[in-house]
């Protein structure tokens, strides 16, 4: 993927985040006390019943995906502004992607299996 | 290239963490950076704490509520102190500064509020740091601030 490629995507990621970001939160402060929203159970906006809602679960597995891509994205950048060379580059790009996708992995089994909790 | 790795990064780290003599964009982009680096590490610890709501590490299957119930209780229990909560007071001022600093940013990166190029006079303030960039620059400071303040009122009922 062409660098160019890469940072259009970290600003589109950047901008889905805002979205996503922006409803998980008020799912979590803003629709009821933030201690009984964090509860496993109870109120319209506690744990479970958030992953239970099949369209708020897919908006959690969207932010995961834009904040797997922005953040292992930006240590990427940061990382290849500290030191160059094609070695060091690849490298630094393998272990971020196989780091993503393990991230991406577990955090999707938790959505999937906290959905199908009875 | 002659240059040790380990001394690179450091004269790199130091670049960012002591941008003092420097223009404000240079505040911006140390500021946007380590803000950037706090919330990769709040999402990473994130994920583990999430994966606590259906049991942990080792359930790849559907659990018992029981089980996932009885672990999410430990889990909030260990997290609700007043060390954590201060932890996401932070988080929360450094994951609103870079999302209003990141969206000036995108905007400059598309090729807006870019200015026109100008002729470089004393004191040299940098052209490409407009007066609006400027102004969402300190939008996103007072942004974080106020979600900081928020966040006080919400963990520690300030």
């Amino acid at each position: 993927m062409r660098e160019s490629t890469k940072m259009l995507l970290h600003y589109i990621t950047g901008l889905g985040i805002v979205v996503a970001g922006g409803v998980h939160l008020f799912t979590v402060f803003l629709t009821g006390p933030y201690l009984q929203n964090l509860g496993f159970s109870g109120g319209g906006y506690s744990v479970i019943a958030i992953y239970r809602n099949v369209l708020l679960a897919a908006t959690l597995e969207l932010l995961l995906i834009f904040v797997d891509y922005h953040a292992l994205n930006g240590i990427r950048v940061i990382l290849i502004e500290f030191h160059q060379g094609t070695r060091w580059e690849r490298g630094v790009s393998w272990v971020l992607a196989v780091t993503g996708i393990l991230l991406l992995v577990y955090g999707t089994r938790t959505i999937l299996i906290a959905n199908a909790l009875a | 290239m002659a240059e040790p790795l380990t001394s690179e990064l450091k004269r790199a780290l130091f670049g960012w963490f002591y941008p003092v003599k420097y223009s404000i964009e240079r505040w911006a982009y140390a500021l946007q950076r380590i803000s950037g680096i706090a919330v990769t590490a709040y999402f990473l610890a994130h994920i583990v704490e999430t994966g606590n709501v259906v049991g942990g590490l080792s359930v790849w299957s559907v659990p018992s509520t029981d089980l996932a119930r009885d672990v999410w209780a430990a889990t909030f229990h260990f997290l609700d102190n007043p060390l954590f909560d201060t932890g996401l007071v932070v988080i929360g001022f450094m994951l609103a500064y870079h999302t209003v600093n990141g969206i000036r940013l995108t905007l400059t990166e598309f090729g807006l509020l870019q200015g026109r190029p100008a002729r470089p006079d004393f004191p040299y303030e940098p052209k490409s740091f407009t007066k609006s960039q400027r102004a969402i620059f300190w939008l996103s400071v007072l942004f974080a601030a106020a979600t900081a303040v928020y966040a006080l009122n919400v963990f520690f009922g300030v």
